[in-house]
């Protein structure tokens, strides 16, 4: 389970956060996960979760997940396919046949975080 | 209350190291693999093979990533070559600061890098360490849908290689369904069908390796 690596990460990012700003407690803090980019998000919750038995620095902070489909292009016609769900990602364009990049859903990104 | 605007990637630390990772391998002119596969879909007989085979006309150096043993790389340095183990203690993954730690001690004073990462179709996807191709080892045991069960890692592999193809006789597996659920998922993908064990096809392998590299 590689959420728990992904936890650790965000924990030390947001260490760093809290210094840079002063903060004293975060409240709040919003992620960005794309579905194609490998990280379940109810382990990810779980693993933060465990986590703050031990880190202050996430003491009593809210997560909360967005969640991003998957859109790829065609590079050739420009058209774009959007997916909900992982397993019907195809990535070649019906039109022209030729494979599409991914140019959404494989983000893990922290968006945002409330504090005081 | 205050909000600060963060939009940092989550494994920015990662994605760093990977880089510096690729920096040193471009200085020193080292083609880089990153080997991925279930456990037990035959990484470690595949490497032992290409590097028997290649040895006598490539520098081949070969970073062991492992949970807790090092019957892989023990196995590997039985062919005279640079070998280093990294442990990972657990993680079902190598990251780029484990294999950055490695670079300090393999040698690299090779023309190809073979880095095995941990036995798992789901952690290794995520994580960039800096290789040049990832190749994505599936076995026909394993069944003819993992495909699609695992498209994060099967969208990331550059070439799929479907090992153990002498059992095909005996097992309900359709090569042709996996052929389309790759092109489907990564149409770039190339796709090679071989037997590590007795040998069927390595040679379509090694001479596609070889063109990767010169």
């Amino acid at each position: 389970m590689h959420e728990g690596a992904i936890a650790e990460s965000i924990v030390d990012i947001l260490k760093q956060i809290k210094e840079e700003n002063g903060l004293n407690r975060i409240v709040k803090v919003r992620l960005k996960i794309g579905k194609m980019s490998g990280v379940m998000v109810d382990a990810l919750m779980f693993a933060l979760e465990a986590l703050k038995t031990e880190e202050d620095v996430i003491d009593g902070t809210e997560f909360e997940v967005v969640e991003t489909d998957v859109k790829a292009r065609c590079n050739l016609c420009n058209r774009v396919y959007e997916y909900n769900d992982v397993s019907d990602v195809v990535m070649l364009c019906e039109q022209c046949g030729m494979p599409l990049d991914i140019i959404e859903g494989k983000e893990m990104e922290i968006i945002d975080v409330e504090g005081e | 209350m205050k909000r600060v605007v963060v939009e940092k990637k989550i494994l920015e630390r990662n994605d760093e190291s990977a880089e510096k990772i690729r920096q040193i391998l471009r200085d020193r002119g080292v083609f880089a693999l990153n080997f991925m596969a279930s456990p037990g879909a035959g990484k470690t007989t595949v490497i032992e093979k290409t590097i028997e085979t290649l040895k006598n006309d490539y520098r081949i150096s070969y970073i062991d990533g492992d949970l807790d043993t090092d019957r892989d790389a023990s196995r590997i340095k039985r062919l005279g070559i640079d070998v280093v183990q990294i442990n990972t203690s657990g993680a079902c993954h190598l990251d780029a600061d484990m294999v950055l730690r490695a670079l300090n001690q393999v040698s690299l004073d090779c023309d190809l890098l073979i880095i095995e990462n941990v036995g798992n179709l789901v952690c290794p996807a995520t994580f960039d360490i800096g290789a040049h191709k990832n190749v994505v080892i599936l076995s026909v045991p394993e069944g003819d849908d993992k495909v699609k069960k695992y498209p994060v890692m099967f969208n990331v592999a550059n070439v799929v290689l479907l090992n153990k193809v002498d059992l095909l006789k005996f097992l309900d597996f359709d090569v042709e369904k996996v052929r389309k659920e790759l092109k489907e998922i990564n149409p770039r993908a190339d796709f090679i069908e071989i037997s590590a064990k007795d040998g069927y096809d390595m040679d379509t392998w090694f001479e596609y390796l070889k063109n990767l590299m010169d």
